[in-house]
């Protein structure tokens, strides 16, 4: 026995191998996902009773999870392709032959390992009504007479949360189109240049197509990421003015957090859960369209 | 696009190289002006830029108005413990994917990747349940489990590509020359596999340094929060202490700031291989 500890079977030690990894995520995700069913159908706070489809029929009744919804659309409709176009830029604008390669790259990558909770609270403290630096520069520029109540407004408190959530996810973009950039070969250059291809033509014949596939992978996991929003708008306005803000994930926090109102947050969840599938397999379909 | 044409005067290449930094420096360097102002200076208009008067006063009450040191150690231990199990699980799953004669091995790698990316926000509810049922509210071990699972895509797309990049043969010889299986695995593939857990160990700190959601609802209570939640939890009864806040930012920020400075290319590199976060 002793010796076949030491020297499993290939099959026996993978198993051993896979086990930590397969038990967490069966605590951690699998586990979790039939509890979240469960607790949609069951009154778990009363008794357990069993509630069959009421939650799902208040949560489609409750004007805040449209609000959640609208507000949350809303941010991946504006951030991600606002970020994409960012990012990109960056991208080429950090592909340049520099001499010396490191502070253009620590430029991307310090946004990237800043939390986005502190993202949130640097960006509150530059939209201050009284004290920030933006409605500092538009007095400056003479674009301004009055400053404006950023995170006080419903649209512009919006539109704050968005231009934070672009600035702080289009440096991971950037990373990612970046790498994609080094990737394509010189040589298509030079051939289009001989060819006569303005540098507008070089740029849509062939860094958009050759790139395509870093954008696609870019695109999927900044919508995933998009639909979860909480830490910059919790930080920024706490969901307000109002609900003016408040996105599906704080709506799930708040009810089940602060409300403990755990049946109702599951429900939420299990809704949450469908929109994000549907948008991701959305993504993938059109990739599979992209790829014929 | 390529080094000629208009990019290739000096100059304009300044302006690009400036443009990228300050994108990526400007709030960090505001935060640290902001930072060595007084609340008098503060609350001037018009506002100034440049600190008048440097005073490193807000990074003396970061540490005693608040409890930071505590969040700082909190923070240390949860993203410390997470990154070493992360690492841990995701070898072991890594070189089983990677070498042992599986069936199905890349079936299982999609399992591992596809449902630890699962939304965490939805897996909310039952994983405080969860927690609450254990005993283990406000405690490390709550944030450290599921950190592991946020690190595992990552962690695991890293080491299964530096464990299939080590020529099988070194190991082989290895067990020719006596040595067991674990024996090789111990000295033959960890050792040299150790950029890629060191790239890998790097991402997953960061992951767990910078999340927000599961700390703050998981770990409510001041002495376990980490410092996203302790910090952004400042924000008191009447007033939002900036210059403390402040302060206490950039005590958080450059522990992780010198991390990537020093290790730059290996996170560029292990972020391009399996990197997924926002």
């Amino acid at each position: 026995m002793l010796s076949k500890l030491r020297d499993p079977s290939e099959k026996t030690l993978a198993l051993l191998l896979l086990a930590p990894a397969f038990l967490l995520l069966l605590m951690i995700v699998v586990y979790p996902i039939g509890k979240l069913v469960y607790n949609s159908v069951y009154a778990v706070d009363k008794n357990g009773v069993f509630l069959g489809l009421q939650n799902y029929i208040d949560v489609v009744q409750d004007p805040l999870f449209w609000n959640a919804t609208k507000n949350t659309l809303l941010i991946t409709l504006v951030t991600v392709p606002g970020a994409l176009i960012v990012g990109l830029g960056l991208a080429l604008l950090a592909n340049l032959p520099f001499k010396r390669k490191w502070p253009v790259r620590l430029s991307l990558l310090l946004p990237w390992a800043l939390p986005l909770s502190f993202a949130g609270l640097i960006f509150a403290w530059f939209f201050h009504t009284e004290y920030g630096v933006v409605n500092d520069v538009l007095r400056r520029l003479g674009l301004q007479s009055e400053p404006t109540s950023w995170l006080l407004k419903p649209n512009w408190a919006m539109a704050a949360i968005c231009l934070t959530v672009i600035w702080k996810t289009s440096s991971f973009m950037a990373l990612i189109l970046l790498a994609g950039l080094q990737m394509i070969p010189k040589s298509l250059y030079e051939a289009a240049e001989v060819d006569g291809a303005s540098r507008w033509q070089q740029f849509w014949q062939i860094t958009i197509p050759m790139l395509m596939p870093s954008i696609i992978v870019a695109l999927i996991f900044r919508t995933i990421t998009a639909l979860q929003t909480f830490d910059i708008p919790y930080t920024m306005t706490r969901g307000g003015p109002g609900e003016a803000t408040e996105t599906l994930a704080m709506l799930i926090h708040k009810y089940t957090i602060d409300y403990s109102d755990i049946s109702f947050g599951s429900t939420l969840a299990v809704f949450m859960f469908v929109i994000s599938l549907f948008v991701t397999g959305f993504y993938l379909k059109q990739i599979g369209k992209n790829a014929q | 696009m390529n080094p000629t044409g208009i990019w290739s005067s000096p100059a304009l290449r300044w302006i690009a190289a400036g443009m990228v930094v300050f994108n990526g420096f400007f709030p960090a360097v505001w935060i640290l002006f902001t930072s060595l102002k007084t609340e008098a200076e503060l609350v001037q208009k018009p506002i100034t830029w440049w600190p008048s008067n440097p005073m490193l006063d807000n990074y003396v009450k970061a540490f005693t108005d608040q409890p930071l040191l505590t969040y700082l150690k909190n923070s240390l231990v949860v993203a410390c413990g997470a990154t070493a199990l992360s690492l841990v699980v995701a070898a072991f799953a890594a070189y089983a994917i990677a070498r042992l004669n599986l069936k199905r091995r890349q079936l299982i790698l999609t399992c591992i990747v596809a449902s630890s990316m699962f939304p965490l926000v939805t897996l909310l509810v039952p994983i405080f349940e969860t927690m609450r049922a254990l005993g283990w509210l406000n405690t490390y071990i709550a944030l450290i489990l599921p950190y592991v699972v946020l690190n595992m895509p990552v962690c695991t797309l890293v080491l299964v590509s530096f464990f299939q990049s080590i020529p099988r043969d070194l190991e082989n010889a290895a067990m020719i020359d006596g040595c067991t299986r674990m024996g090789a695995l111990w000295r033959v593939v960890v050792p040299l596999a150790a950029p890629g857990v060191f790239t890998a160990g790097i991402l997953a700190f960061v992951n767990s340094w910078d999340e927000f959601l599961l700390a703050l609802s998981l770990n409510s209570s001041p002495a376990v929060r980490t410092l996203p939640v302790g910090i952004a939890l400042y924000q008191g009864e009447f007033t939002f202490p900036w210059p403390i806040i402040s302060a206490a930012l950039i005590v958080a920020i450059v522990p992780v700031a010198i991390l990537i400075a020093l290790f730059q290319e290996r996170v560029v590199g292990g972020l391009t291989q399996g990197g997924l976060k926002g």
